[in-house]
């Protein structure tokens, strides 16, 4: 049995990158099963999703927290609670993370193999869009378990695709991409035991608590500010304050609400909550917004 | 015949396809499922034949697929979770109406507080309404037990509606391989629907759920019910045998997983039966004889069978994925009740697992097995347990820690 968990966040097509290294394993004559879960449905809140892949009948049901394999579509997720793409990651885990960061692994004291690649540079040059990389990270999955064929991966990505909606001229592109990280990396050897470990948990007999505690409420408030949605940015918009003629337009059309005036009147970006959409690099008169591709977003 | 990889949404949808329904009214927002829109793109394409609506609410919903049965067509409808107790009125009704139709209720946990991820107390809600209930595990059983329902439902013997139930996230959006009947063979196992005693004829008016007064008179009708409902046992040992002939897979009223020498018998319903199963096959490893009863067919609820199955074990544990509040286990509750007079019964422990979607780990297992052999040994039964595991308390606790809970 193989066990692939995929982290992303809403948008990255993580779901859909599951299902690619379902399908193709389905293709390649293996029992597989896999599936999402998330919360709110919303772009850039964590998913995680889930494949499993046997050569016999899977007796297994819903999440595991041993995976052999661990992809994540996005570094800043790492330290996100909300995701915990490191949980389960012992020194036999197999780690693939979409960065541009060489010494990741050491940063992140992160046990096992670890590779990286970049997806979303990749498909910022085959298909001009860096946002999806379900095409590059399910096939980087297909690749590195070392029991698809090429055929097999292209197929179940034009398979997932189609399934989607996506037009014709952009599941071509999407196979590019697959294709490549098929060819940029290659197969490791997986080293999992097939029984899951005696683990130490033990079971307990929940007290009563009295509501203050046991409703669910919450009275500590004011703490959003502390999720950093800077994190999900692929591209930064950069004012030049030196050129800008304070006409407050990228103030009022910002949706986050995280451009901020200062005493002068300059425009200022709130970098640890701002999202990257780029509404403000649109919308400036003067054109004195550029954009910078994001390497480290923490 | 295809093989494919399904989600359990897209089996009943294919279940309902090859069943070729006339009529679905559905409610199309939260928490409806991908059930509903799959076929609702069948119905626009013309891949379905008949007539898809939408409603303004599961309630409206839950009537039109009632007045629709009663006037001979087949028909579909699917919801979930608070969906379900949105109809819950009309549950009722249209079960009393005696109309053959097939609902399928995607199980996740009731509010609150709100969570999206599956347990069984929105299912159990409907118990006593009159619908027969089937509880699936795989995304195959989902697809072959929507067919299946409208061959019991539409028996002259039965006639009672079907609520198909099926596992929110676990297996709604779980895609595992489904062979996919051919559609000429579903169209021998179940011919069209005619009905003789609920349709509609301009030349033949009648008049169809009608008040009274007077409780002999209500009695009688309740009564007919649960005959009715009793019926659909050997009914569904029936059809099951046709099926098997047709499709080669066999679903009984209960699955029995490795019970012929067990002394220990572990009772689960619906998707994590799987993990159950796999905890069967560990315990056998160690030389420890263990099996496993599923509950498929909930209500009717085989007593006799389950009865049978049971007595002259050493020890069973019924694990709950539900909770009655100020009672326990709902399951436990019926099994304890069908063995209360049986001679050589065995100790029967009561567990409640995976609420709100919670993992069901190896260690829990353990436990359940653990308790039920020492309750065999010693006699000492111990109460209805939650299970819950000490990472899950230490990450609970900070949690309510983050919430900023004042300790009192």
């Amino acid at each position: 049995m193989i066990r692939i968990r995929f982290h992303g966040r809403g948008g990255h097509g993580m779901k859909t990158a599951g299902r690619i290294a379902g399908t193709a394993a389905f293709l390649e004559g293996y029992y597989a099963q896999d599936f999402p879960v998330y919360g709110a449905e919303r772009r850039g809140a964590p998913i995680t999703a889930y494949t499993r892949i046997s050569k016999d009948r899977i007796l297994e049901r819903g999440i595991f927290s041993e995976p052999d394999i661990v992809i994540i579509a996005d570094e800043s997720l790492i330290n996100d609670p909300a995701a915990n793409p490191l949980q389960g990651v012992t020194k036999k885990t197999i780690t693939i993370i979409n960065t541009m960061v060489n010494d990741i692994k050491d940063k992140f004291s992160i046990l096992g193999i670890v590779n990286t690649i970049d997806a979303t540079g990749l498909c910022l040059e085959i298909i001009g869009k860096g946002s999806a990389v379900s095409a590059a990270l399910g096939g980087a999955a297909c690749r590195i378990i070392g029991i698809i064929q090429k055929d097999n991966l292209i197929n179940a990505v034009i398979k997932e695709l189609k399934n989607i909606n996506l037009p014709e001229e952009l599941i071509e592109k999407n196979v590019e991409v697959a294709e490549k990280c098929y060819e940029i990396l290659s197969p490791i050897i997986i080293q999992h035991g097939e029984d899951i470990p005696d683990s130490p948990i033990e079971t307990i007999t929940l007290p009563y608590q009295y509501p203050t505690m046991s409703s669910p409420s919450v009275f500590s408030s004011g703490n959003i500010i502390e999720k950093k949605t800077g994190g999900w940015r692929i591209f930064k918009p950069v004012i030049n304050l030196e050129k800008c003629n304070k006409c407050w337009i990228c103030f009022v059309y910002c949706p986050e609400g995280v451009i901020s005036l200062d005493e002068s009147e300059y425009p200022h970006i709130d970098y640890d909550h701002c999202k990257g959409c780029l509404i403000c690099y649109e919308e400036c008169p003067v054109k004195v917004i550029t954009v910078e591709r994001e390497i480290e977003t923490w | 015949m295809a093989r494919e990889l399904l989600t359990g949404n897209a089996a009943a949808a294919w279940g309902v396809r090859l069943a070729d329904v006339d009529y679905v009214p559905a409610f199309p927002i939260t928490p409806q499922t991908e059930i509903i829109e799959t076929l609702s793109g069948w119905y626009s394409d013309g891949t379905m034949k008949g007539k898809f609506v939408t409603m303004d609410s599961e309630h409206s919903m839950l009537t039109a697929a009632g007045a629709a049965s009663a006037t001979g067509a087949r028909v579909f409808t699917a919801t979930s979770s608070q969906g379900l107790l949105y109809a819950f009125e009309v549950l009722y009704s249209v079960a009393g109406w005696r109309v053959p139709l097939v609902m399928v209720n995607v199980s996740r946990a009731l509010s609150s507080p709100i969570t999206l991820e599956p347990d069984h107390n929105d299912i159990l809600s409907a118990r006593d309404c009159g619908f027969l209930q089937i509880h699936t595990e795989t995304c195959q059983e989902v697809l072959d037990s929507v067919i299946m329902s409208y061959k019991l439902a539409e028996d002259r013997r039965v006639l009672l509606p079907v609520l198909v139930n099926l596992d929110g996230y676990y297996l709604s959006f779980t895609r595992e391989p489904v062979e996919i009947p051919d559609a000429d063979k579903v169209k021998d196992f179940l011919p069209q629907y005619k009905p003789d005693h609920a349709s509609f004829h301009a030349s033949g008016p009648m008049a169809q759920g009608l008040a009274v007064l007077g409780g002999y008179i209500y009695s009688y009708f309740k009564y007919q019910m649960h005959l009715a409902s009793l019926n659909a046992l050997s009914v569904h040992e029936e059809i099951a045998e046709e099926f098997y002939n047709l499709f080669g897979r066999k679903y009984g009223v209960v699955e029995e997983y490795k019970l012929d020498d067990a002394e220990y018998v572990l009772i689960m319903s619906n998707t994590f039966a799987t993990k159950g199963k796999a905890a069967v096959e560990k315990f056998r490893e160690i030389g420890c004889k263990v099996g496993l009863l599923r509950l498929r067919v909930v209500r009717p609820l085989p007593t006799k069978k389950i009865q049978d199955i049971l007595k002259n074990r050493k020890g069973t544990a019924v694990i709950d994925q539900n909770i009655s509040i100020g009672y326990g286990g709902i399951f436990y509750s019926e099994i304890a009740a069908l063995m209360c007079n049986e001679a050589n019964k065995p100790v029967i422990l009561s567990f409640i697992c995976g609420l709100g979607g919670k993992d069901i780990s190896m260690k829990e297992f353990q436990k359940i097995l653990d308790d039920t052999i020492n309750a065999s040994l010693t006699g000492n039964i111990p109460g209805t347990q939650l299970l819950y595991t000490d990472v899950e308390w230490a990450k609970m606790k900070h949690l309510l820690d983050v919430a900023g809970k004042p300790v009192i």
